[in-house]
């Protein structure tokens, strides 16, 4: 998952940078409305981070353009400013939620997970796929109750798909999304790691929950896969 | 009677008017007796004269033989008498409409006196005009006499009786007219004051920012002081609470910086005191910092219709909740109104709906009601989830500043806190129970209002 975060206070936007990759984040930093605006439209990333007063312009109207502009990116405000007043002008302009200054870094994670779920249609912090359970708090993922041992690479591939289920996504957007850089675009680290995640989710080869769309990319099915 | 300027004024002037028509009555009450008073006197002389005229002495006795041409001295009991008495006081004649009667007169007069005098007759009162003569006789030589005409004085009574009666009645008129007029007069007079009263209103509900419209000279200082004034304390207001609210955010930025910090070090964890002392400061600042920003306290032109703001939080916050938003219920009176600046009212709904949404399984409800009580209105927000509700020992804990129900739920637990100050600064009531329709917990708030 790519995260945009909009914050012009150095010492916090590099804190709180460092921690969300800890979390498995990549994580694009913008100081200013104007650049944080940039990095949204044309960047892909999955959800924004943005405070309310920032140069050039403010967060408020970041979110306002970036709405005006038909985009649906989740964003989450970060600010001082506590008042019901600013809250309700945030969520009115089109953030999807709000949060005060200053935070629990626990709370800030479940409330990007929560927000980034949601996009996907789950309500719970666990993502349940038949006998796949994805838990978004542990970060860890479970076949019939038993948990599975997953590199983080695999567990965040896992994610990202169960995060958009039933639609099909391209190798590229993988690799955008779950890579910092560009160095791997080209070769086939992907379908190795698709590879290896199909043999622990589905050692007997019956579930199929990822299948693969020649040219097109992966499509992670909820309910019971087409036999082939 | 102190309370209206029309009042005061509108008593004063009738006293001042009863005064002044009583006394003009009373003059013109006098001024038409003392003439009819006098239109009687000469009455009698003339009577005296045509008397004079048809006079004859007989046998030294003065008579007036025939009929005068005042038919009244030949009808009995008429009220117009005439007697004549010689020196010795005797009666030497009398009209016809004595006859049957006894009239006494005693007085006599020298010759060429005059005098005027009442007397009685049979309970009738009587003006007469005594006058003494001398008649010379050429059988009897001189004679002295003394003759009296008295009329009664009932005519002049009945005269006065009809004047008093119509007098009254038109100055009565007159004063009630005059009356109307002063009122009408009083009324468009204090028209300014109040429409500078009926303004204040509006500007206390919101309809308008300030005093408009051209006042009379005389209260055109005390309106455009007032205009002076109420832009003074908005300019004030705002400029205090965007101070504060800066002070705030100048304050929790390197809070959130300090706090990140002292918890991405992983080889050293925070120590649980710190954290609390930081925790601490955050919520203070927060309370403190929040509260003072409020204007938590009924104040002139500001009042804020409670439907659209309720809605704008209701179509917002619910959003926000992990789970997906609940099922909302809402119901608002639509003449609806909070005492106070759209911050305040924000500030109690955004808390209420926030907690509702925080525990609520799948329901809230909104019920916004408007009641008349006494001079004013009670504004009724009664807000209810599906959720766990709130046990009864600790319905007092949780509108108390710092005391969450459950420790493990975010947020620092002073959302109820500013919501139950708030409602207490503006003189309301809140209270929590459980909710009947929904099962959850119920908050009831109630809080006067004086529009």
């Amino acid at each position: 998952m790519r995260l945009l975060l909009v914050e012009d206070e150095q010492e916090l936007a590099s804190q709180l940078c460092k921690r969300l990759q800890d979390e498995g984040f990549i994580v694009d930093h913008a100081a200013d409305g104007p650049s944080g605006l940039h990095f949204a439209t044309d960047y892909p990333v999955d959800l924004a981070i943005v405070d309310l007063g920032l140069p050039g312009f403010s967060g408020l109207e970041l979110i306002q353009r970036l709405r005006a502009d038909g985009s649906r990116l989740p964003v989450l405000i970060l600010t001082a400013r506590q008042a019901w007043q600013d809250r309700v002008a945030g969520l009115e302009a089109g953030a999807d939620d709000y949060l005060g200054k200053p935070f629990r870094m626990e709370e800030l994670l479940a409330r990007v997970n929560a927000l980034l779920r949601r996009v996907g249609g789950w309500a719970h912090p666990v993502l349940e796929a038949g006998p796949m359970a994805l838990d978004t708090r542990s970060q860890t993922v479970s076949l019939n109750g038993e948990a599975l041992d997953l590199t983080a690479y695999e567990y965040r591939l896992l994610a990202y798909l169960m995060h958009r289920p039933d639609e099909v996504v391209s190798k590229l957007e993988l690799t955008e999304h779950l890579y910092p850089d560009d160095a791997d675009r080209d070769s086939n680290v992907i379908e190795v790691f698709i590879r290896r995640l199909r043999q622990k989710l589905d050692p007997d080869n019956t579930l199929h929950p990822i299948e693969t769309l020649r040219g097109r990319g992966y499509l992670f099915r909820l309910g019971a896969p087409p036999r082939a | 009677m102190n309370h209206s300027l029309q009042r005061r004024l509108l008593i004063v002037a009738s006293l001042v008017l009863a005064a002044f028509l009583g006394a003009t009555g009373f003059a013109l009450d006098q001024a038409f007796r003392t003439s009819l008073i006098q239109a009687q006197k000469d009455r009698l002389q003339g009577f005296l004269y045509t008397i004079l005229a048809g006079a004859d002495v007989r046998n030294g006795q003065l008579q007036v033989p025939g009929d005068l041409p005042e038919g009244r001295f030949q009808q009995i009991g008429s009220g117009l008498y005439a007697v004549v008495l010689d020196d010795q006081g005797r009666l030497t004649w009398r009209s016809r409409s004595l006859i049957g009667q006894r009239l006494d007169l005693e007085q006599t007069l020298q010759p060429g006196e005059r005098d005027f005098y009442r007397a009685e007759l049979d309970g009738d009162r009587l003006v007469g005009l005594a006058y003494g003569l001398s008649w010379e006789d050429p059988t009897t030589g001189r004679g002295e006499f003394t003759l009296h005409v008295a009329e009664s004085i009932a005519f002049r009574l009945e005269e006065r009786a009809a004047y008093r009666r119509s007098l009254w009645t038109w100055l009565g008129g007159a004063g009630a007219g005059l009356l109307i007029a002063q009122m009408l007069v009083l009324r468009w007079g204090l028209r300014p004051l109040r429409r500078v009263a009926r303004d204040l209103q509006l500007i206390e509900r919101g309809a308008k920012d300030s005093l408009e419209g051209r006042y009379p000279r005389e209260i055109r200082g005390l309106t455009e002081r007032l205009n002076q004034l109420i832009r003074a304390e908005r300019e004030r207001t705002t400029h205090y609470r965007n101070s504060l609210a800066d002070l705030a955010h100048s304050l929790k930025t390197p809070l959130a910086v300090l706090r990140t910090t002292l918890e991405a070090d992983s080889s050293q964890p925070p120590s649980p005191q710190t954290m609390e002392q930081i925790e601490r400061i955050h919520e203070t600042v927060d309370y403190q910092l929040g509260r003072a920003a409020l204007a938590g306290a009924p104040r002139f032109g500001e009042s804020t219709p409670v439907q659209p703001l309720a809605k704008r939080i209701l179509d917002t916050l619910p959003k926000t909740r992990p789970a997906g938003p609940p099922t909302i219920r809402f119901e608002c009176a639509a003449e609806a109104r909070f005492p106070g600046p759209e911050g305040d009212l924000m500030e109690i709904l955004g808390n209420l709906v926030d907690n509702a949404c925080k525990w609520c399984h799948e329901q809230i409800s909104l019920q916004v009601d408007w009641r008349r009580e006494g001079r004013g209105w009670l504004l009724i927000l009664q807000m209810e989830d599906d959720g766990p509700g709130v046990p009864e020992a600790a319905r007092e804990r949780v509108l108390q500043r710092g005391h969450r129900a459950d420790e493990t739920r975010p947020g620092h637990g002073i959302g109820l806190a500013m919501v139950s100050d708030l409602v207490r600064s503006y003189h309301g009531e809140i209270h929590i129970d459980p909710s009947r329709q929904l099962g959850g917990a119920r908050f009831t708030l109630q809080l006067p209002v004086n529009v």
